[in-house]
């Protein structure tokens, strides 16, 4: 907007801005007051927004308490998560790959199915694919959490596709005149080329995953093999009624859940922004 | 892009001696290109049968038999969903509170992401910053998220009716008054609006200054150019977002699950179709009904989705009619 914005103007648009940002910050601090005081203050339910005790052994118990180890669901989260993201990132650029820049009969229709299963709800696989896993022997590993992403991800193909159509086509024909094999032409021109793309899928990839509730929750039945976001609601569910839970691990754990995203998010917001405007935006048409 | 003919030889190797070996020689090159593009979606296509057509075929069996996992199932046909859309009070629930849910989450979340993206847009110094915190709370899991929320709904020391009583406001017991868990919930959800607020903007900062120019020489005040211009460029990114909350809402879970495993909570006022059918599936043993259940939303979600399209063509502006 090429317009002049006065004085009144300005100032008005920073109080609400300022106003909101301060209302969207509040729960990250009482995450972190929470997670700081110690167990008498928590049993008695005294929380402050603002820290007034800095019980930092709190980030330490709950390593080294044995029936909570974190650590051991971080492990969890960590091995789902790579699993996933060397999954998604390979297969998913290889199957756009295909989508843009080969011709087929019943392509088209094949790509408005891709579109189209975005729009299916989880709710009317989930219980075959349950069975399917229980038949196969599959509950209680992290095989039915990672293998499906070696398949490819609908959204990520799109995503991916969207960017390879924009690339010139130069390099490919340049390479094809070499000799160099549609194979070829992937992993040597079109693979370093989508890096950004690939990049942001990483990223939504490590997103989802690590925030993954409902069907690691099904599939992995073992409280040792949950990963941490699992974990942190059974910190929290008492176990008989008038029992409170240890409120202040129960927010060490839910910030040691927090802070990766908000880690990756700072590293990889470039990435972010980019897809989320090239895939999301009103560029589709 | 014109198809462009290609060989089929692997990596770099001797033309003749790879197409030989793959038996492709007698093949024209357009035949050759249409079995590269089915190998290369492969992987997608399997899992498609898979994972997704087979399974979805399953479903539609399993919704019209009573099944336990153990023993076989048992062809009972329209029962479950006869039983389900007539007899069961708690799927009643569970459909008005995911309904009430959406109608209060989905419109205000774009009312206010539209407001926020409408500041942020504004050419001043230190929108960056403001467009950072206001995108942190989406990617807060919804675990941790529901987690802090439970103290900021805190009926006697939480958060916001601390707040509240700042103005001598004495604020609702929230997440444990069967009146307010859906507000709460809906203010829950509204916390994470910073996706919206970017998506819109990206939106907004694609309109061509042009139209702002022109409507300026037209005399146009500070509302008319929001209302006549910002509003109508930016309906096609509100409309994509418009269907993906809906269809996001309407599948809402975690929350639901973690708020009922606390024996305080109301739970006939906050359970939701997806909480209910997990109950039904995982927890009663119950595969065949809650399979209906599934395609229950699965209709429901298809025609919300159809409602929204159909509305479309009222209030979404697309550039190219313009240059018909």
């Amino acid at each position: 907007m090429n317009r002049r914005i006065g004085f009144a103007e300005a100032l008005s648009t920073y109080a609400i801005l300022a106003a909101i940002s301060v209302a969207l910050i509040a729960p990250f601090l009482l995450m972190v007051s929470i997670s700081l005081t110690n167990d008498t203050s928590t049993v008695q339910m005294k929380f402050h927004l603002i820290p007034q005790e800095f019980e930092f052994n709190n980030y330490v118990r709950v390593f080294t308490t044995p029936n909570i180890d974190i650590g051991r669901h971080i492990l969890n989260s960590l091995t789902i998560v790579i699993g996933s993201i060397i999954g998604q990132v390979i297969v998913s650029s290889f199957v756009a790959y295909g989508f843009a820049r080969f011709n087929a009969p019943g392509k088209n229709v094949l790509f408005l199915i891709l579109l189209g299963t975005m729009m299916i709800p989880g709710a009317v696989t989930i219980i075959p694919q349950f069975a399917l896993y229980r038949s196969l022997g599959w509950l209680g590993t992290f095989t039915p959490l990672i293998l499906p992403n070696f398949f490819g991800g609908a959204f990520n193909i799109f995503l991916i596709r969207q960017f390879i159509v924009r690339l010139p086509t130069e390099l490919d024909e340049a390479a094809r005149t070499d000799g160099v094999g549609p194979l070829g032409i992937f992993w040597y021109i079109i693979f370093p080329l989508i890096r950004p793309i690939a990049m942001a899928v990483a990223i939504f990839t490590f997103q989802f995953n690590w925030s993954w509730f409902l069907e690691p929750l099904l599939y992995l039945q073992d409280a040792d093999k949950m990963p941490l976001a699992v974990a942190v609601r059974t910190l929290s569910a008492t176990t008989s009624a008038g029992a409170t839970p240890m409120w202040n691990l129960v927010m060490v754990a839910s910030m040691l859940l927090t802070l990766p995203m908000l880690l990756v998010f700072f590293f990889g917001q470039k990435y972010i922004f980019e897809a989320n405007i090239s895939g999301g935006g009103p560029a589709i048409k | 892009m014109e198809p462009a003919p290609l060989d089929a030889s692997a990596l770099v190797t001797n033309r003749n001696d790879s197409q030989r070996r793959w038996g492709l020689r007698h093949l024209s090159s357009r035949q050759r290109e249409a079995l590269w593009f089915y190998g290369i979606i492969s992987p997608w296509l399997v899992g498609l049968l898979l994972l997704l057509a087979g399974p979805m075929v399953y479903s539609i069996y399993l919704s019209f038999t009573d099944w336990n996992l153990f023993n076989p199932p048992e062809w009972v046909g329209l029962d479950n969903y006869i039983r389900l859309l007539t007899r069961d009070r708690t799927f009643g629930y569970a459909l008005t509170n995911t309904f009430v849910y959406t109608f209060l989450y989905v419109p205000l979340n774009i009312v206010f992401s539209l407001g926020i993206a409408y500041l942020l847009n504004k050419r001043l110094p230190g929108m960056r910053i403001f467009r950072t915190i206001i995108y942190l709370p989406y990617i807060v899991p919804v675990v941790a998220t529901t987690m802090v929320f439970r103290w900021v709904f805190a009926p006697d020391n939480g958060l916001l009716n601390g707040f509240l009583s700042l103005f001598g406001i004495d604020g609702p017991a929230w997440l444990l008054d069967p009146g307010w868990i859906k507000p709460a919930l809906v203010i829950m959800s509204l916390w994470g609006l910073g996706s919206s607020v970017v998506f819109l903007l990206a939106g907004m900062q694609g309109i061509p200054s042009e139209l702002y120019d022109a409507a300026a020489i037209d005399g146009a005040t500070e509302r008319h150019r929001f209302f006549r211009v910002t509003l109508p460029m930016l309906s096609p990114v509100i409309f994509f977002n418009m269907i993906m909350s809906i269809i996001g809402s309407l599948q809402t879970f975690t929350q639901v699950y973690i708020l009922n495993a606390d024996p305080n909570t109301p739970n006939n006022a906050i359970v939701m179709i997806i909480p209910y059918l997990f109950d039904n599936a995982f927890r009663f043993n119950k595969m065949g009904y809650a399979s209906a259940i599934a395609w229950v939303l699965f209709v429901i979600i298809f025609v919300f989705t159809l409602l929204v399209i159909r509305s479309s063509s009222v209030w979404v502006f697309y550039e190219n009619e313009m240059k018909q």
